[in-house]
């Protein structure tokens, strides 16, 4: 068992002899991920170093003492994650060193029009041809699909079984004549998500991850490592909270999220503007979304530092975000009343609010709806018994069906 | 500021009390002190000082306590919340929290019969009114020969009818200050209330000359204590709202309805898992405000107000999710649900109420 000093003393040996170059340039970058410190949790054979979870925030504030950002691949790289998890020895030596490199880039093949909180009920269809395998179907919500080299599929593969057994998991090769991708066009104007149409689109055998009809088990694991992400839980240290230095928590407050990533007002600053300051409704209301904000700024806080029990905190992040969005919405919509039908130019302020509050159903819909993230906690967390499913043990061939293609571009 | 853990001594701390309360106020006994003349058994509240130090957990060591702070005095709150302790703890903490404010040549004598369960003590704060802000004071505070005398009218003070000190704010030459006079002073005359918690007495208190010791006069040490009740009480209620969570869904999983359990529909399982995100958040306010308050941090003074508020409604939401979750049960004397929902009325409005804290967070934040 190695120990935290030792895991320091090694980080900093390395860091001395490879001192990051301005530009954090290629060869560095190869040199890091082949020296394991870039991913220090994966095996000491897969371009890691066989370190237990806790260590990396150790490594994490070694490199921060040298000036660099740990790249923990570990925990974002996703896709290498899901590969060195259920992939073959090939598999791996295929994929986890380009990914890593950012070589390969990944997207995700799993929503489709006909599935989307009923993920199982996919019905893009994957078909044996030899040592290779037909898809055809659609996808959506696919982001970053045109920068990608593959993308992680689930596919249905047998549909004479229950739902979640007949699924398989590949990693598909995108630049091929099989995959059309469109870019959506979303209520905010932007097209960040895209569809994806597989018309005979091939995959070798060779890429399918994990056994033929266990696709549903690999991906639990694809979606442990998405959470993982979301959560930005690095297996920190015991329970309490960590707060960052030299920031001010109130004004941070004030400055929500949503508002933040526009550049936008604070809603303190803005109910003075509007002379709103002295209304006791918006002063409860102020009061009310300023607290969503710090509590579920210190949850985080929490989830960071409590490595038992952030678990069950990491699933409520997205609910309480939704909430804080929906509700910034609302208070901010309140404070310039009429002005809120008004956009652009004619009304910057109005505008953002507006963008905000479509990028508010991102959260209450995207990755989960509130709903189903409900399900979750009752069920996962309070241990609440599941709903009857009527599809549970009837081959999916026979199963009432949602549409399985739409496009929106 | 820097960074806040929860230590073996924390957890070690939470068994005791935890284990403590429920040996000692099984549902049945909190009926039974309900129901009592007086919340207060003299043997248990030694016990609980002697044995388990919980009344000198924050009385400093030179004063027979343990010289501990907010956080620990939380856990001990969180955990007699569960159990809607009735005997006069809180009370007795928040005016420790307010001797501790004063100068220890007039306190410390006080501070030391608390640590040993020879008295209880409690703050009189609101009037008739039901302010809970130094703003609202106007029982009067004059000089004498040989000290101060209060006169005016209290109300709202827990555990007033069995109290046997307590710390009054009144209003002097200098403003608002905390004073101490003792229970079985002339000119002190206590109503009992009658309340719709009966697991927190409350009285009315008038004071006529009634001679009292000043501990601050301070309006930055008024304000202190304020924020620490706040914290304090924000600590119980995460408690009682976690207790009535745990009600909900262990009766979800065992009700059955439509051949199966209830808490298998969304209808429920929803409530439930919105008080679950509610008791969490709860959770980390309350001791993000009590830590804050301890370390000493600029936004305790934001901490505080918001903690209090959050908890309030929280407690107040998940003791009627109890009850709604519980269905025609929870209508009954019987179930316990109801003790909740009390327990969570008067704790939200007493030591201000959700409403004020809301406001006075607004003015803190910048409005």
């Amino acid at each position: 068992m190695t120990t935290e000093d030792e895991v320091r003393a090694e980080v900093r040996a390395w860091l001395a002899e490879h001192p990051r170059p301005e530009d954090d340039g290629g060869e560095w970058r190869a040199a890091l991920v082949d020296s394991g410190w870039a991913a220090p949790t994966w095996p000491v054979e897969w371009y890691g170093r066989g370190l237990p979870p806790e260590m990396r925030r150790v490594v994490a504030e070694e490199f921060a003492r040298a000036g660099a950002k740990a790249p923990a691949l570990d925990v974002t790289q996703l896709f290498a994650n899901t590969v060195l998890a259920h992939g073959t020895d090939e598999q791996k030596r295929a994929f986890v060193r380009p990914l890593a490199l950012g070589e390969f880039q990944g997207c995700l093949l799993y929503s489709e029009p006909g599935a989307g909180s009923d993920l199982a009920a996919l019905q893009t269809r994957a078909e044996a041809d030899g040592d290779r395998w037909i898809v055809n179907g659609q996808k959506v919500w696919t982001s970053g699909a045109r920068d990608a080299s593959h993308g992680l599929l689930i596919a249905r593969t047998d549909w004479d079984v229950p739902k979640h057994r007949g699924l398989t998991f590949f990693l598909i090769p995108m630049d091929q004549p099989g995959i059309d991708i469109r870019p959506i066009h979303q209520v905010t104007g932007g097209s960040e998500f895209n569809e994806v149409f597989l018309t005979d689109a091939v995959v070798p055998d060779a890429n399918r991850l994990g056994e033929v009809n266990n696709g549903w088990r690999v991906l639990q694991t694809a979606l442990g490592f998405e959470r993982l992400i979301m959560g930005g839980a690095s297996g920190e240290a015991p329970r309490g909270f960590k707060p960052k230095d030299g920031v001010d928590p109130v004004l941070a407050a004030r400055q929500s999220p949503w508002t933040r990533q526009t550049g936008g007002a604070d809603y303190v600053e803005l109910a003075k503007k509007v002379g709103k300051a002295d209304d006791p409704v918006t002063r409860q209301e102020i009061a009310r979304l300023y607290t969503l904000e710090k509590v579920n700024a210190w949850n985080s806080l929490r989830a960071r530092a409590d490595s038992s029990g952030g678990s069950s905190l990491a699933s409520i992040g997205k609910l309480a975000m939704s909430r804080i969005q929906h509700t910034g919405v609302r208070v901010t919509t309140n404070l310039i009343e009429t002005e809120s039908v008004l956009t652009g130019d004619t009304s910057p302020v109005a505008g953002e609010i507006n963008r905000s509050s479509f990028a508010a159903f991102v959260t209450s819909i995207g990755g989960g709806t509130d709903q189903i993230q409900r399900n979750i906690i009752g069920e996962r967390v309070l241990g609440l018994p599941k709903e009857p499913e009527v599809d549970k043990n009837v081959p999916f061939r026979e199963v009432r069906k949602a549409q399985g293609t739409r496009s929106f571009s | 500021m820097g960074t806040f853990e929860f230590t073996d001594d924390h957890d070690a701390l939470r068994d005791a009390v935890r284990g403590f309360a429920a040996e000692v106020f099984s549902e049945a006994e909190v009926r039974r002190l309900m129901a009592a003349d007086s919340p207060l058994e003299r043997p248990v509240w030694e016990r609980m000082a002697r044995q388990l130090g919980l009344q000198g957990l924050v009385v400093p060591e030179e004063y027979g306590g343990a010289g501990a702070g907010l956080v620990e005095l939380a856990i001990v709150l969180e955990e007699f919340g569960r159990r809607l302790v009735p005997a006069p703890f809180l009370s007795t903490a928040l005016a420790t929290l307010a001797l501790l404010q004063g100068d220890r040549s007039v306190t410390g004598e006080h501070l030391t019969a608390i640590a040993d369960g020879q008295v209880v003590a409690t703050v009189a704060l609101a009037e008739d009114d039901g302010r809970w802000d130094a703003t609202g004071v106007r029982c009067e505070a004059e000089q004498a020969a040989g000290g101060w005398r209060l006169n005016g009218v209290k109300s709202y003070v827990a555990d007033g009818m069995i109290a046997d000190l307590f710390v009054v704010a009144a209003r002097g030459p200098a403003g608002v200050g905390l004073f101490v006079i003792d229970g079985t002073a002339d000119g002190l005359t206590r109503t009992d209330l009658e309340v719709f918690d009966r697991t927190r007495r409350l009285a009315r208190v008038e004071l006529v000359g009634v001679t009292a010791t000043l501990v601050t006069a301070e309006s930055d040490a008024v304000e202190r204590f304020l924020d620490a009740a706040r914290a304090a009480v924000a600590a119980e209620q995460v408690g009682g709202a976690s207790f009535a969570l745990d009600m909900a869904v262990g009766y979800a999983k065992e009700r059955v309805q439509f051949g199966r359990a209830i808490g298998s529909f969304q209808a429920i399982k929803h409530m439930c898992a919105d008080a679950f995100v509610d008791v969490e958040s709860a959770r980390s306010a309350a001791y993000y405000a009590a830590w804050a308050l301890a370390d000493g941090s600029p936004e305790a003074h934001t901490a505080a107000p918001l903690a209090k508020a959050f908890c309030s409604d929280t407690f107040f939401e998940t003791a009627a999710t109890n009850m709604q979750v519980a269905g025609g049960i929870s209508f009954t004397d019987e179930y316990p649900a109801h003790l909740y929902y009390r327990r969570a009325k008067s704790g939200a409005q007493l030591w201000g109420s959700p409403r004020a804290q809301r406001d006075l967070l607004a003015s803190r934040i910048g409005l």
